[in-house]
C-alpha cells in the first residue's frame, strides 16, 4: 500500500464523516419533531408518523437508497448520489431517533408539566423550559447510540457511487490483489470514531446513574 | 405506475426467492448467533481475567466495525489469507459472528438483571450443569431478553440486505435486478421495502407472544 | 359579572372519568381572605375537584369563576384555548402533593423562572421578591440548591413560595402533606398557617383534620363526589350535621396525633 493509497482512504473518510455528520445534525431536529408529534397526538399526522417509523425502522438502508436514487428520478425528482445518501440516511436515523425522544417524552413525569401549567404557561413555553430541557438530558444515551449505528451503515452509501473509507479500501485492494492492508486501515480509522462514541455513551449513562443515586 | 407493479408481479418468482433466501440467512444466523452468544457471556463474565479480557476485546471489537467492512473482509480479505469461501458462507459467516458479539452483550445484561434464588434453588434440588443450564437457567433468560433479542434479529434482516453488495441473491439484490432489468425502480424496492416490513412485522408479532409468556409468568 | 369579593365560585360542576361519576354537582363560593380546607374519605373526588378549578381537569358539567370571569369557557361559549387558560392559570396558584419542582432548576430559579418568562417581569426585581419568599419560608440557605437534594418539607414549601411568587388572588393545595414523612409535616403546615392568618385566599384538600380545625375559615366535606356538609370547623368537628361527617370524623380525627409543629 502506497502513500497515494493511504491518501485515497483518507479522503474517504472526509466523506464518511462529513455524511455522518450530516445526517446526525439534520436527523436530530426531524426526529424530536416527529416524536412531538405523536406525543401531541395531532390527528391524522400522529398516525402516519407511526406508520413512517414503523416503515424506516424495518427498512434496510441500502434498500432505502436504492429506491431514492432510483426510483425519485423516475417520478421526476433529480437527484444525485451524495443528496440521496444524505437524505436515505436523515430518513433512517430520524425514524429511529423518534422512538429515543418519545420514549423519554412518554416518561416525562406528569406533575412537573401540571405545574407548568398551572403556573400559566403556555404549550410553547412549557416544552421550551421545562420538557425540553430534560429530555435532552434522557435520551442523550440512546441519541449517542444511534450516532454510532449512523456510522456503522455509511459503507453502504457506496451503492451508489459514494467514496467513502470502506469503498475507498476496496477499490485499492481490487487493484492491488492486496486487499487486507487497507481493510486494517479502514478498521482503524471507523473504530477510534465508533469507540468515542461508545465511551461518551456509557460515560453519559454513568453520569446520570449517579445524579440520581445522589 | 400500476403497469409497473405489474411487471414487478410477473418477476413474482425471483423477489419471493430473494424473501426465502433473505429469511433463511437471517433465521439461521440469528440462532448461530444465539448458540455462540450463549458460548461468549460465561467468557465475558469469566472469573480468568485473560479470558474475559480476549471475550471484551472481541465483543467491542464487533461493535466498532461496520458490518459490510467485516463482510468484506471475510469475503475479500480471507482469501489472501488461504480461506477462500463463497458469498453465501461468506455472508452466512460474517452475520453470524458479527451478531454473536450483540447477542453476547445482551445475554450478559439480561442475566445480570435475573434473580439468582431460583438457580441456587435448582442446584439444592440435584439438577447437574447440563440440565440446570437448559431447564432452569435459559428459558427464564430468554424471557426476559425476548424484546432486546427480536429488535436484535430485526438488524439481522436488514444487515443481510447489506450483503447484496458481494451479490448474495437476497430480497434487495432481487429487486434491483429487476429493476435494472425493467427499469421500474420504484415498483420494485417499493415492493421490497413493504416485504421487509411485512417480515419485521412477522417478528414483532414473535416477540411479543415471547413477552406475554413472560408476563403470565411474572 | 358576578359580585367580585367573592374570590371563587364553583357552579353545578359535575365529572365522570369513564363510567365512573366522580364529582356529582358540586357548588361553593370563596370569599377573599378565607381558608377552605375539602375534606372526605380517599375516592371522594376531593382532589378532582380541585384540579377542575384551574382546568387541569376539564369539568363536564357547571362553571367556575374567578373574580367574576368564568374559567375555561369564553364570553363567546367556546373552550378555551391553551393561550387563555394559561393567563388565567397566573391568577392562581397550585401546590402539589409530590410538589412538582423542576429538576433542572435551583430553587430559587424554580421560584423565578414563572414571573420572569410567563409574567415577563423584570429579573432584578423578580429575584428580589424570590429571595424574600425563600426567607420567609425559611429556606434562604437553600437557594442554589437543586430539589433532588432537598427533603420532602424542603421541597414543599418550595412549592408554596414557587406558587406564591406568582402573586396569585387564589392558593390552591392538593394533599399538600400527605407524601411527607411525620416529622416532616409540621415545617410546612407552619408556613400555611402564616399564610392563612396573612389572609391568602386559599383552597386545601388535606388530611390534617389538626390543621383544618386550627386554620380553616370553613370546612367542606366531600363524599362519593357530593358536598355532604360545610359549615365553621368548631361546628363541623364538634357538632357534625350528618352521619356519614360523624363517622369519618371518628375515623380519622381520632388516631392521628396532631402533627409536631402544629398547636
Amino acid at each position: 500500500m502506497s502513500a497515494g493509497d493511504l491518501l485515497a482512504i483518507l479522503q474517504g473518510a472526509v466523506v464518511t464523516v462529513t455524511l455522518s455528520l450530516a445526517g446526525i445534525l439534520i436527523g436530530l431536529p426531524i426526529g424530536l419533531a416527529l416524536a412531538i408529534l405523536r406525543w401531541a397526538d395531532v390527528p391524522v399526522v400522529a398516525r402516519v408518523v407511526a406508520v413512517y417509523v414503523s416503515i424506516l425502522r424495518a427498512t434496510p438502508l441500502v434498500t432505502l437508497l436504492l429506491l431514492l436514487f432510483f426510483a425519485l428520478p423516475n417520478i421526476g425528482i433529480a437527484i444525485g448520489p451524495i443528496s440521496a445518501a444524505i437524505l436515505a440516511l436523515v430518513m433512517n436515523t430520524a425514524a429511529f431517533n423518534c422512538e429515543v425522544w418519545r420514549a423519554s417524552l412518554m416518561n416525562f413525569p406528569k406533575d412537573q408539566y401540571e405545574a407548568a401549567q398551572s403556573v400559566g404557561m403556555n404549550a410553547p413555553l412549557r416544552f421550551r423550559r421545562i420538557v425540553l430541557p430534560q429530555i435532552v438530558r434522557v435520551s442523550l444515551p440512546g441519541l449517542v447510540n444511534e450516532m454510532s449505528l449512523l456510522i456503522k451503515v455509511t459503507p453502504v452509501l457506496a451503492v451508489v457511487g459514494v467514496v467513502d473509507i470502506t469503498r475507498a479500501a476496496v477499490r485499492i485492494g481490487a487493484e492491488t490483489y492486496d486487499p487486507l492492508p487497507p481493510f486494517l486501515v479502514a478498521i482503524a480509522l471507523y473504530a477510534p470514531i465508533v469507540f468515542l462514541l461508545v465511551s461518551l455513551q456509557r460515560w453519559i449513562e454513568r453520569r446520570q446513574l449517579k445524579a440520581l443515586a445522589a | 405506475m400500476i403497469h409497473d407493479f405489474g411487471i414487478v408481479w410477473s418477476e413474482r418468482s425471483l423477489l419471493l426467492s430473494g424473501l426465502g433466501n433473505t429469511t433463511i440467512l437471517s433465521g439461521l444466523s440469528a440462532v448461530a448467533a444465539l448458540l455462540v452468544g450463549f458460548g461468549l457471556t460465561p467468557a465475558l463474565m469469566s472469573k480468568q481475567r485473560w479470558f474475559a479480557w480476549i471475550a471484551r476485546g472481541f465483543v467491542d471489537g464487533m461493535r466498532c466495525v461496520p458490518f459490510l467492512l467485516f463482510a468484506y473482509i471475510v469475503y475479500y480479505g480471507l482469501p489472501s489469507l488461504g480461506l477462500r469461501l463463497d458469498n453465501w458462507t461468506s455472508g452466512l459467516l460474517a452475520l453470524t459472528i458479527y451478531n454473536a458479539a450483540y447477542m453476547a452483550e445482551i445475554l450478559r445484561g439480561a442475566w445480570a438483571s435475573q434473580p439468582r434464588e431460583p438457580i441456587e434453588a435448582g442446584v439444592a434440588f440435584g439438577f447437574s450443569s447440563l440440565s440446570l443450564f437448559r431447564r432452569i437457567v435459559v428459558p427464564p433468560l430468554l424471557l426476559a431478553a425476548g424484546p432486546v433479542i427480536g429488535n436484535q434479529v430485526i438488524q439481522i434482516v436488514k444487515d443481510s440486505a447489506f450483503l447484496t453488495i458481494i451479490a448474495l441473491p437476497e430480497l434487495t439484490h432481487a429487486a434491483a435486478s429487476i429493476q435494472s432489468r425493467h427499469y421500474v425502480p420504484f415498483a420494485a424496492f417499493i415492493t421490497a421495502v413493504v416485504l421487509y416490513w411485512g417480515l419485521c412485522l412477522v417478528i414483532e408479532a414473535g416477540v411479543t407472544t415471547v413477552d406475554r409468556m413472560a408476563a403470565s409468568r411474572r | 359579572m358576578r359580585d367580585v369579593t367573592k374570590v371563587l365560585d364553583v357552579v353545578g360542576i359535575s365529572k365522570n372519568f369513564g363510567d365512573l361519576e366522580v364529582l356529582r354537582d358540586i357548588s361553593f363560593q370563596v370569599q377573599k381572605g378565607e381558608t377552605v380546607c375539602v375534606l372526605g374519605p380517599s375516592g371522594s373526588g376531593k382532589s378532582t375537584l380541585l384540579r377542575c378549578v384551574n382546568w387541569l381537569e376539564r369539568p363536564d358539567a357547571g362553571q367556575i369563576y374567578l373574580n367574576g370571569r368564568e374559567i375555561g369557557i369564553t364570553t363567546g361559549g367556546v373552550v378555551m384555548g391553551d393561550r387563555e387558560l394559561s393567563k388565567i392559570r397566573t391568577h392562581i396558584g397550585m401546590v402539589f402533593q409530590h410538589f412538582a419542582l423542576w429538576p433542572h432548576l435551583t430553587v430559587l430559579q424554580n421560584l423565578m423562572e414563572a414571573p420572569v418568562q410567563v409574567q415577563k417581569r423584570p429579573k432584578a426585581e423578580v429575584r428580589d421578591e424570590a429571595l424574600a419568599l425563600l426567607a420567609k419560608v425559611g429556606l434562604s440557605d437553600k437557594r442554589d440548591v437543586f430539589p433532588a437534594k432537598l427533603s420532602g418539607g424542603q421541597k414543599q414549601r418550595v412549592g408554596i413560595a414557587r406558587a406564591l411568587a406568582m402573586k396569585p388572588d387564589l392558593l390552591l393545595f392538593d394533599e399538600p402533606t400527605s407524601a411527607l414523612d411525620p416529622e416532616l409535616v409540621g415545617e410546612v403546615l407552619v408556613v400555611m398557617r402564616e399564610l392563612a392568618r396573612e389572609g391568602m385566599t386559599m383552597v386545601i384538600v388535606t388530611h390534617e383534620m389538626g390543621f383544618a380545625r386550627e386554620a380553616a375559615t370553613r370546612v367542606l366535606f366531600l363524599d362519593r363526589g357530593r358536598v355532604v356538609e360545610t359549615g365553621s370547623p368548631e361546628q363541623f368537628f364538634s357538632n357534625p350535621e350528618t352521619d356519614r361527617a360523624r363517622q369519618f370524623i371518628q375515623r380519622y380525627a381520632g388516631d392521628r396525633p396532631p402533627a409536631a409543629g402544629v398547636k
